[in-house]
């Protein structure tokens, strides 16, 4: 067995090959110590030694740069925090701690999570490991490429409107978006405190549900948090029966990614005798005309911190123009005068939709839904594109924000060796369920 | 357009904010066309809130040597070392507490 020693050294190595040299990724801002963490490293292997080491022994795990690592800087990816140091370990981080993790260092990401694509960051834009001239998918994308690109066995990243999921698509790895409140926010730099949560990203869904056990759980310091039921790990690998599959009616215009879903649903279907029943969700075409002026008005609210007074430069005064396009049109639709519009009524079909999911769940009585995770196939970098077709890039994964469910991103398959993912969405804390369903799956392509 | 970082202008920032309530015009016109009459308020308007202030964490040496070095404080130690102009906007600092800037908020 390899040990954490060697599995950093091993990752070490390629990252200084081919992060800011050799394929140029781009994928982390910050590494940790190197001295410091070969030493966390000859800890670890110790304790595995003693047989008192914790649940993630071994494991090397990147961080998104929005989630507090004390010692590490929490930049955002932007010039607005850009010699910001965490003060704190945010919970998530305290608990992969405790459990052995070793954490690597910060990643890449679209400036304050404002971004589909990676290519927002004001510290250049994270490549593609799978196709290095297109995007790697965002707002989480050196944690999507970092995973893929063989630099680390995990990643934390965070999901507002499909974060984790659509980087993990274009990226061909793994990543969960937990149950809305399933995983505490505290030492999250918000995006939309009403949308977000912190998720794995794995190069496999076992090493995505054990991130996961240990990440998850009430905490006192985020109020909304819960605890959720117990993950088994071990049934995770069953296969899971008599399962009825809800496959997302959606029409997407690129038919080649909806064909590749579709044959791989039926090959499960086929394989292990689950069901299949097309399931239509009202209004999900209203997704992104619903989210946009949530996180629009969430965002302009929580970055009104970003004075200059407390953590360095005043965000209008340095952020991209992403950035500034949502708290310009967050004051804009927040004022008074505009009262019962806009947020209130973007509320209002959030509610809606979940009722909508919640009705399929529980009336069709579907296990899950699948649908492709991203509807179109990644643009090259610096590429020209609107702004509805940036927003568009969430479709699919947006819902189940709205909605609060759990959804995962798992490859699918590749399109012009460019990878696609497959999305399962299951109702609220029916993560085991959901990670029984992606290991299924995931086993077709390993025979 | 592409979405590369870069710096933004006040002429761009005025171009940005129209386009953004151009977008959000937008999509809040679509929104209506949801039958959302039979949504109910809970959870969508409060009348009060329900936070219950507590008296807050005793933070020890560390965080506040942390917290005080990412502040800024003008002719502090982490001041006068920085090369760039991040403190134009910081407050003063009497010890370990911050001065407020009376009327400046």
């Amino acid at each position: 067995m390899t040990s954490t020693v060697e599995n950093l050294q091993r990752y070490l190595d390629e990252i200084k090959k081919n992060d800011k040299q050799g394929k140029k990724i781009n994928a982390f801002l910050q590494l940790g110590d190197e001295k410091k963490l070969l030493e966390e490293a000859r800890q670890i292997d110790e304790k595995i030694k003693q047989k008192k080491a914790g649940k993630l022994a071994g494991k090397i795990i990147a961080v998104k740069a929005n989630i507090n690592v004390k010692g590490l800087n929490a930049s955002c990816a932007s010039k607005t925090l850009e010699n910001y140091e965490a003060t704190y370990d945010a919970s998530v981080i305290s608990k992969i701690k405790k459990e052995d993790g070793l954490i690597i260092g910060i990643t890449n990401m679209d400036e304050f999570a404002c971004g589909s694509s990676g290519e927002t960051s004001a510290f250049g834009p994270c490549k593609n490991p799978q196709a290095l001239e297109l995007i790697p998918g965002g707002s989480s994308s050196g944690s999507a490429a970092s995973v893929s690109a063989g630099f680390c066995d995990m990643a934390l990243g965070s999901d507002t409107g499909g974060s984790i999921r659509n980087p993990a698509s274009h990226c061909g790895v793994v990543g969960l978006k937990p149950t809305y409140s399933s995983v505490s926010r505290y030492g999250l730099i918000d995006l939309g405190m009403s949308l977000d949560q912190i998720g794995p990203f794995a190069k496999n869904v076992y090493d995505c549900a054990l991130l996961f056990d240990v990440i998850k759980g009430k905490d006192a310091k985020d109020s909304i948090s819960q605890d959720s039921k117990k993950l088994d790990l071990k049934e995770v690998e069953k296969i899971p029966k008599g399962i009825k599959v809800g496959v997302l009616d959606f029409k997407i215009s690129d038919e080649r990614i909806q064909t590749l879903i579709d044959n791989k649903i039926e090959q499960a279907s086929k394989k292990y005798g689950w069901q299949i029943k097309k399931i239509k969700i009202d209004n999900i075409d209203l997704a992104i005309e619903t989210y946009y002026p949530l996180v629009y008005v969430e965002f302009f609210s929580g970055t009104r911190k970003f004075d200059g007074r407390r953590y360095g430069k005043r965000i209008e005064n340095s952020a991209g123009p992403e950035v500034i396009r949502r708290i310009l049109g967050g004051s804009e639709i927040s004022k008074a005068e505009y009262r019962g519009r806009y947020y209130h009524l973007a509320l209002k079909v959030k509610k809606l939709i979940e009722e909508e999911f919640s009705k399929a769940f529980k009336k069709e009585k579907v296990d899950c839904i699948i649908s492709p995770t991203v509807p179109r196939l990644p643009h090259k970098i610096g590429e020209t594109i609107s702004v509805e077709d940036m927003y568009g890039y969430d479709a699919l994964t947006i819902p189940s924000n709205l909605a609060g469910n759990c959804a995962i991103s798992i490859p699918a398959g590749k399109i012009n060796n460019i990878p696609v993912g497959l999305q399962i969405m299951c109702d609220k804390f029916q993560e085991q369920k959901l990670l029984e369903i992606a290991r299924g799956i995931e086993k077709m392509g390993e025979n | 357009m592409d979405f590369l970082w870069h710096a933004v202008s006040e002429k761009e920032k005025e171009d940005i904010k129209k386009q953004a309530k151009a977008i959000m015009d937008s999509f809040s016109k679509k929104l209506e066309r949801a039958k959302i009459d039979k949504i109910n308020e809970d959870g969508i308007e409060r009348k009060e809130g329900e936070r219950k202030e507590g008296e807050g964490e005793e933070s020890d040496s560390s965080f506040r040597e942390g917290m005080f070095s990412n502040f800024r404080i003008k002719d502090s130690e982490s001041d006068s070392k920085s090369k760039n102009e991040d403190f134009e906007h910081a407050p003063n600092k009497n010890k370990g507490f911050i001065v407020a800037e009376k009327g400046g908020w």
